[in-house]
């Protein structure tokens, strides 16, 4: 199980069953994450602004914050952490209100281990891999547009507004790949990691946001182009 | 959302009923005086054998009372829909917070099982590993049976389970249980007792009560937890008071926390997990044991006090007690 080198990442548990902690705590720290286990809301704040982490898994049901509530906070404070939702709420509004508060996944009980600890390292691949495209390319201007990787905040002809995390990767992901087709495929694979619940549809609806917001007329793009049966690109006239 | 919606709209509607109601009113009776005078002015003119000796206010009458009618069916009707919708949202509530405790000590259970199939652990991680998962077995179990009881005391349960105990070695007894099981330090609880007589009780119903009372104090104290319970017996009746430091309830509150379903919510302690069905339990079994149960508290962040009245069996009745002939 343990193929990737976690010696540096950061995991702070946020649940308030003991044994389900306790049971997490054991197998995140036998993957080599290094982990920090809070009971509650108010407690998982404090932690989160007083401590670096590379990933948060959060419970819904929580004393004093909700999972939601702390979300909500933490994605105002920190646009690129990753949060990993794991609750008993198996509702289809929870999972919705969930992903749009900031979660990047959301994985219900009762859950395999396995698909877990997948969910984990893929997330924290994601994270690793947008840190360092980051770095070597903290923003990038095309047309009238600008993006700012780092704070998610970007700028159009028509005014400023905010990435999503997703967003934000897809964007990182084509303007890498400059002038090369990407595939669904391939979208689903280096964004998503191949999260099961994730369709090929999903990949369609975040490209028709992405070019509501960076392009002049949306139905006739000229940055986001699809390729016909073999997916996307991103172009810029020079 | 979707309940609050459907209440807000019935409203609407009740509100838009009722105006409609107050137009065909207005309508009736103005089609009446205009037609009554009409008919007086023309009816004269047209046809003077058509004689009339008084306007016949029958019809008037009548009218009114059927559309007064229709009004008090829909207050009626409304009042009921109200009602309805109130106890829809209790139930859904009670339904997302029953699935929430069957899953969370099943996950558990899951994780830890998967956890000794893949991985190499130690002979005391494992046996730790065993005892949490026992816990939550324990948890599941306890909450089942909690549920299947509910059917037993709305059905006014038969009371073959019923035993004479002395008060002053029963309930102290029970109520130490309660609190080891939900691991409180020693020196939260204090029990006195005072006077002497004897309680004809199923006693697993009864723990459930104090379990119940125990779980609560918990759930609902921030602090550190202080529990005093006070037992008074005399000749006619046993009355313990249950009396914690936890936040309190309000006046409004207290007259709702039996209810079933029904959970306190309170913003310096939001998210108290529950099914809602804890107190209602209490008074059920109390009422089964033909008891009261009430609840007191001064306010918030000033404890609660619950009190518990029981008859007590009286010297004369005992031996036949013992012997079983008066169970019912």
């Amino acid at each position: 199980m343990n193929e990737l080198s976690t010696e540096a990442n950061k995991i702070l548990l946020v649940e308030d069953e003991e044994t389900m902690a306790l049971g997490l705590e054991y197998n995140l720290s036998e993957e080599g994450y290094e982990v920090d286990w809070v009971k509650d809301g108010k407690a998982a704040l404090e932690h989160f602004d007083e401590q670096n982490y590379d990933l948060i898994i959060l419970d819904i049901m929580l004393p004093y914050y909700d999972g939601f509530e702390i979300a909500e906070i933490v994605r105002r404070k920190n646009p690129q952490m990753p949060i990993l939702m794991l609750t008993a709420r198996t509702g289809f509004d929870d999972k919705v209100r969930g992903l749009e508060l900031g979660a990047d996944d959301y994985l219900t009980k009762p859950f395999h281990l396995k698909e877990l600890l997948l969910r984990v390292k893929g997330m924290l691949k994601r994270k690793s891999w947008y840190s360092e495209a980051v770095t070597n390319q903290p923003a990038y201007k095309f047309g009238d547009n600008e993006i700012n990787f780092e704070n998610l905040k970007c700028k159009n002809e028509k005014g400023r507004f905010q990435l999503t995390n997703y967003e934000a990767m897809i964007m990182k992901y084509l303007i890498e790949n400059k002038g090369k087709v990407v595939s669904r495929k391939e979208l689903l694979e280096n964004v998503w990691n191949l999260n099961p619940e994730v369709e090929t549809r999903t990949v369609d609806n975040f490209i028709v946001r992405l070019r509501k917001r960076f392009e002049k007329d949306p139905s006739n793009p000229v940055y986001i182009v699809s390729v016909r049966s073999a997916g996307y690109m991103f172009q810029v006239q020079d | 959302m979707r309940l609050r919606h459907s209440f807000v709209y019935n409203l609407i509607i009740f509100v838009f009923a009722q105006l409609v109601w107050l137009a065909v009113l207005l309508l009736w009776i103005y089609w009446y005086v205009t037609n009554n005078i009409i008919f007086e002015q023309v009816g004269e003119e047209l046809s003077p054998q058509i004689v009339v000796d008084a306007p016949s206010v029958a019809p008037f009458v009548v009218g009114i009372v059927m559309l007064t009618g229709l009004s008090f069916i829909l207050v009626l009707f409304f009042r009921h829909l109200s009602i309805q919708i109130r106890l829809t949202k209790l139930y859904d509530n009670f339904i997302a917070n029953i699935t929430h405790e069957l899953k969370s000590p099943l996950s558990s259970i899951q994780l830890y099982l998967e956890t000794l199939r893949t991985r190499d652990v130690p002979p005391d991680k494992s046996k730790e590993f065993y005892d949490l998962m026992i816990r939550d077995s324990a948890r599941l179990q306890n909450l089942i049976n909690s549920i299947l009881e509910i059917s037993a005391l709305e059905g006014k349960q038969n009371r073959n389970h019923f035993t004479i105990h002395r008060v002053n070695e029963i309930f102290p007894k029970l109520i130490r249980d309660s609190v080891e099981q939900f691991r409180l330090p020693e020196n939260s609880l204090d029990v006195k007792v005072t006077g002497d007589c004897e309680v004809f009780i199923d006693v697993i119903s009864f723990k459930m009560v104090f379990d119940n009372l125990v779980d609560n104090a918990i759930k609902y104290s921030t602090g550190n937890l202080k529990i005093e319970v006070n037992i008074n017996c005399n000749q006619k009746k046993l009355i313990v008071d249950f009396k914690d430091n936890a936040i309190g309830i309000t006046g409004k509150e207290q007259k709702k926390v039996f209810q079933k379903f029904y959970r306190i919510y309170d913003k310096d302690i939001p998210n108290v997990k529950g099914t809602g069905l804890g107190l209602y339990w209490a008074r059920e079994i109390i009422k089964t044991h033909k008891g009261k149960i009430s609840v007191h508290s001064d306010g918030k962040g000033k404890g609660t006090t619950f009190r518990i009245e029981m008859p007590v069996v009286k010297k004369e009745l005992i031996p036949l007690q013992r012997k079983g002939k008066i169970n019912e």
